[in-house]
Formats: structure tokens, C-alpha cells, sequence
């Protein structure tokens, strides 16, 4: 025992404490907090993602002679991509480290991390809150370019038959658009593919393709919605006017 | 306070650590009822002289008496102290590179009382283990010398016990690879 004997002089002569258990809390709760906050970072990262696939035109810039990856790629933010990679891989670590993290495999541990991103991203982005939440960062950091505004300056090329603004006027076969850059355009709609999506009405933010024949002059060959939020109520009203007139 | 062996042993597990949070004496109990299984596992796993071993252990009940707070009564006590001997020996092992003989250690592992013949037995376990990596090494050990099961050895190395079975199986076969060179 004297083995015992020097360790308890040795904790009584140099007043060695014992570490408080709210300090063990406390490194318990923060990496629980810190896998949650890097889950909800993930999943915002994620549902981002999820806005911009949804708002690439993947079958329009094929046929423009894109390929679908590079439609993708010219639209997608990366720090996205890289903040998604980067708080997944925080959560593994961080759940890692809680208390019993060492009772998970590596799958499970991914498998969590990475579901539970995916499936509040999803979430998010179905709630309409990835659009808003990327515009109201893109509105904040001035080093950042929206994904609204890289689409707009892929569908503001006139030269290459893409051209996209808000409507001023409709009358007939011509419609009057002005470009996001303000210049107004005349453009010959009368043998162009529109469908029902579309809203030849005064405001009404649409994409063209088609040819340019002079300096403010357009010949359509196909109109679509710009896409994005109110779409579907849109539809919606679009249709119920239509059962009304039926009616 | 002064806390018998007799009072000691009255105690459970639970009971020694809730009682040696108020009272400091009660240690005393973790101390004798685990030390010398603690100081044959650090013989075990690396190849420390008598008096190194001793000075681990000392080391290792300071953190354990340190961390008594991060107890966790859903794990059993001897994980709690044989993860942090653990720690404390591979972390020794690691800082010192040490190159011990494989004599020094078997010395050290075998009292006076064994049998030849056990100790011949244990020469050449532990003449095996030796020539194994350190993490087929320590959970063989765990295992079959200080007979724990997948949960404890779980709980002492922090892994996962899916992981604690395949590395088990793939030590056995180390084991079994190296003694037949």
C-alpha cells in the first residue's frame, strides 16, 4: 500500500482537485450542439444545392449544345459545395466525440451525418427556404453571386439566342420585353412553342429562345417561365380561370 | 480517513466511486481492488520494468482520481480504469519508444509460486504477443488474458464492438500465423 500511500500525499500536498462534473456536461452538451449546428449548416448547404439543380434548365441548355454537367456546373455556387463537404465531415467528428460517438461505426456515423443533412436540407428546400435564405445571403455578402444572377446572365446572351426579361406589352404575335439590363426588346411570337406555364400578361418574367434578327429585334422560337417561387400558385390560378370561363 | 479492507470490500463498484466523490479515503478501495490486475495488464500490453510500471499506475490513478466526475454508472468501473491505464501505457510507450526486453517483461509478469511449466506457457504466449502489432496485441490480451467481453473492451479502447469482433479475428489469426513461424 505504500504505493497508495504516495499518491494520496501527492493529491493533498499539491491540492490536486478532482475536474467539476459540470465540465464533463458541458464537453457532452457542446458536442451534441456542435453535431446539430453543423447538421442544420449541412442541410442548409444542401437544400441550397437542391434550388440550384432545380433552377438549371438542364433540357433548354442541352439544346443550346451545354452538356447537363455543365449546365449544372455554370449555375452552381461551390461554396455551397464546399461548406456542405465541410460541415458533414464536422458532424462525423463532432458526433464522433460526444459521449458514446466512439459506439458507432464509421458507416453509421456518415449514415447519420450525411442522412440527417439530406433529409432537413430536403425539407428546407420543399418549404420554399432555400431560395429565400440564398437570396438573403447573396443580398448580404457582396463577394457572392447568386444563383438568380448567374441565371440571368446565362439567359441574357441575345447573340446566342437566349434572352430572358420582364414583360411590358403583349400585341398579337409581338410581345415587348425588357432585358434585365433594361434595353427593350420586340419579339415575333407567332411561331413559337409556349406552353401552358407560360403568362403572356405585363410584368411577367419569362426566358425566350430563339434568334436574334437585329439590334432590338427577336424571333422566338420557344417562351418559358423564369421558374422559381409562386410558380405553382401561379399554375394554379391559371388554371382555375380557365374551369371559370369553361363554366 | 482511514478506510479498511474489510469495509472495502463490503462495497460495490457504485458504491466506492459515489462515496469516494465526498470522501477521499474511499479510493483507497479502487486502489486495492484493482491494482494488481492493472499493473499485470500494463506488463501485458507493453514491456515496462517493474518500477516503470509502477510509476504508469501511479499516473493512471491520479487521472482516474481526476476524472472521477466523467463516471458514466451505465459502464461498468473496471472499463472506466482500464481505458485510462490503457491510455496512460500506450501514451508512456509511445513517448519513450521504449525498447524493453522481452526477459525484463516475462520476469516481471510470472511470481515465484507458478508452475515451470506455466510459466514456460506464458513465456511463449507472451513471446508471441510480442512480435504482434500493438492493437492485436491489446485486445487478445483483453480478451482472453483478462477475460472481458466485447462491450468492456468496447468501452476500453473506444471502438465499436462490430469492430472489437473483426479485430479479435484477425488477431487470433496474427496469433496463429506468428506461432507457427
Amino acid at each position: 500500500m505504500a504505493n497508495f500511500d504516495e499518491l494520496l500525499k501527492k493529491i493533498q500536498n499539491e491540492e490536486i482537485k478532482q475536474t467539476p462534473k459540470w465540465q464533463f456536461d458541458l464537453m457532452n452538451i457542446s458536442s451534441i450542439a456542435f453535431f446539430l449546428l453543423f447538421v442544420v449548416i449541412g442541410a442548409i448547404s444542401f437544400s441550397i444545392i437542391l434550388f440550384s439543380i432545380q433552377q438549371t434548365d438542364f433540357e433548354l441548355l442541352s439544346h443550346m449544345g451545354h452538356s447537363k454537367l455543365e449546365a449544372f456546373l455554370s449555375i452552381l455556387p461551390f461554396i455551397w459545395l464546399v461548406l456542405l463537404v465541410a460541415f458533414v465531415l464536422g458532424s462525423i467528428y463532432a458526433l464522433y466525440k460526444s459521449k458514446k460517438g466512439y459506439k458507432f461505426t464509421f458507416t453509421k456515423l456518415i449514415g447519420f451525418s450525411v442522412g440527417l443533412s439530406v433529409l432537413f436540407g430536403t425539407m428546407f428546400f420543399i418549404g420554399g427556404g432555400a431560395g429565400w435564405f440564398e437570396n438573403a445571403f447573396a443580398l448580404r455578402a457582396g463577394f457572392y453571386e447568386s444563383i438568380q444572377n448567374k441565371k440571368e446572365k446565362i439567359w441574357q446572351n441575345p447573340d446566342k439566342g437566349n434572352i430572358a426579361g420582364y414583360i411590358q406589352n403583349t400585341n398579337g404575335h409581338i410581345i415587348e420585353l425588357k432585358d434585365f439590363d433594361g434595353k427593350l426588346w420586340e419579339i415575333d411570337i407567332d411561331t413559337a412553342f409556349i406552353p401552358p406555364s407560360v403568362f403572356l400578361e405585363k410584368g411577367e418574367k419569362i426566358k425566350v429562345s430563339g434568334k436574334i434578327i437585329s439590334d432590338n429585334k427577336f424571333n422566338a422560337e420557344g417562351l418559358y417561365p423564369w421558374g422559381g417561387k409562386g410558380m405553382r400558385n401561379k399554375m394554379r390560378r391559371k388554371m382555375k380561370r380557365q374551369r371559370q370561363k369553361k363554366d | 480517513m482511514y478506510i479498511s479492507e474489510e469495509i472495502c470490500k463490503s462495497l460495490d463498484d457504485k458504491e466506492i466511486i459515489s462515496r469516494s466523490l465526498e470522501n477521499m479515503g474511499y479510493f483507497r478501495c479502487v486502489y486495492l481492488r484493482y491494482e494488481k490486475s492493472l499493473k499485470r495488464y500494463i506488463f501485458k500490453i507493453s514491456n515496462f520494468s517493474n518500477d516503470e510500471a509502477d510509476d504508469i499506475l501511479q499516473n493512471a490513478f491520479l487521472n482516474i482520481w481526476k476524472n472521477l466526475n466523467s463516471y458514466d454508472n451505465s459502464m461498468k468501473l473496471s472499463s472506466f480504469i482500464y481505458r485510462i491505464v490503457h491510455n496512460e501505457t500506450i501514451s508512456r510507450w509511445r513517448k519513450t519508444n521504449a525498447d524493453h526486453s522481452l526477459k525484463e517483461a516475462i520476469i516481471n509478469s510470472h511470481s515465484e509460486e507458478e508452475p515451470q511449466e506455466e510459466i514456460n506457457k506464458s513465456k511463449y504466449i507472451q513471446n508471441i504477443l510480442n512480435k504482434m502489432p500493438q492493437k492485436y496485441k491489446e485486445i487478445l490480451v483483453l480478451k482472453f488474458l483478462e477475460n472481458m467481453d466485447y462491450e468492456e473492451i468496447s468501452n476500453i479502447l473506444k471502438i465499436p464492438e462490430g469492430t472489437v469482433a473483426t479485430r479479435i479475428n484477425r488477431a487470433k489469426k496474427s496469433f496463429v500465423k506468428i506461432s507457427k513461424i
